[in-house]
């Protein structure tokens, strides 16, 4: 890990272990339903402050604790129009295969690139630290992921253009 | 059939709903009160800071901070000043300044880091100024610090 993630991921790794405190709750507003509260956001009572950590203006993660579940959105970091067009490409392919990441939402929140929801079924039958880990694992390889694909991305378009043009040139 | 009754939100009108303000007591001072606090404490601090005693200043500036709504005005600048703070501490001085606060003041200080990483690009805030103080933070309070600072509904 390099040193100027290190600080970043650890403030995630903190304020993740510190939300996932998460107990079974039922509805308060629909009687004999257990809803994620902070999806609902019915009542206020039960939704805690959300949090934001950030690096700079392009990379932050969300995190939205409530009494029985958390939502945690990543922006990944995008600096030209390729990088956002693998991004998009990479995390459309992981959301639609939600079901097999348990803990993966299908849509992003608005203004992030990939959302997670945690609920209290999760944290009783996986274990905490290991949740923790999985997204740190995440965030840490999405960047490196991204970056190799651009690398050979580049790279197999120049391939493309040499012998594309090397026809031009007896 | 006009089907638009199904759009009110009849929860709304529910005897015991809760509001926005019962979620934390009030501040008893008045918002005008409120600003001349922390202009009072923002001077404060500027002289301490120019003595070198960070410690000092950080710990006057966290004392009861501006919260809740209408102090919107008193919130910048005590952030403002948070951030000043932050910025011109010298990163190995950092342990023994958060060691040297009181827990209230860790608890309101990690609220402000929040706060400031929040908002990246405003003013002077540095992320990873922010970033090195959560992580010392952490470090001294630990998690429950984190998790105050989560459940505490006076948003500073």
């Amino acid at each position: 890990m390099s040193n100027v993630l290190r600080p970043y991921l650890a403030a995630v790794r903190s304020t993740l272990t510190a939300a996932l405190t998460l107990e079974n709750f039922a509805s308060q507003v629909v009687e004999r339903h257990n809803q994620p509260e902070v999806e609902v956001g019915k009542s206020k009572e039960v939704l805690l402050n959300p949090m934001i950590i950030s690096r700079n203006e392009n990379e932050r993660v969300l995190i939205e604790p409530s009494v029985n579940s958390i939502r945690l959105s990543i922006k990944i970091k995008q600096a030209d129009e390729i990088e956002r067009i693998l991004c998009k490409k990479f995390t459309r392919f992981m959301m639609q295969r939600a079901e097999n990441f348990i803990v993966l939402r299908r849509k992003p929140v608005k203004g992030y690139d990939i959302s997670f929801l945690i609920t209290n079924t999760q944290t009783e039958t996986m274990l905490k630290h290991k949740i923790v880990d999985f997204i740190i694992q995440f965030m840490e390889d999405v960047d490196r992921e991204i970056s190799e694909m651009k690398l050979s991305l580049n790279a197999r378009a120049r391939t493309v253009a040499e012998s594309y043009l090397i026809a031009f040139n007896p | 059939m006009d089907v638009n009754f199904r759009k009110i939100d009849i929860d709304a009108y529910d005897e015991d709903v809760i509001s926005e303000g019962e979620l934390y007591e009030a501040d008893p001072r008045d918002p005008g009160q409120v600003l001349e606090d922390a202009k009072a404490k923002a001077a404060a601090v500027r002289s301490s800071l120019s003595k070198g005693d960070m410690a000092g200043a950080l710990g006057t500036i966290l004392d009861s901070p501006p919260f809740g709504a209408n102090v919107e005005d008193a919130k910048n600048l005590t952030l403002q000043t948070v951030v000043t703070v932050l910025n011109s501490t010298k990163s190995a001085d950092i342990p023994n300044v958060v060691k040297s606060l009181t827990p209230e003041a860790q608890d309101t200080l990690m609220k402000y880091l929040y706060k400031g990483m929040a908002m990246p690009g405003w003013g002077d805030v540095s992320g990873s100024v922010l970033l090195g103080w959560h992580e010392k933070l952490t470090d001294v309070a630990g998690t429950g610090c984190i998790v105050r600072a989560m459940t505490d509904h006076r948003l500073v």
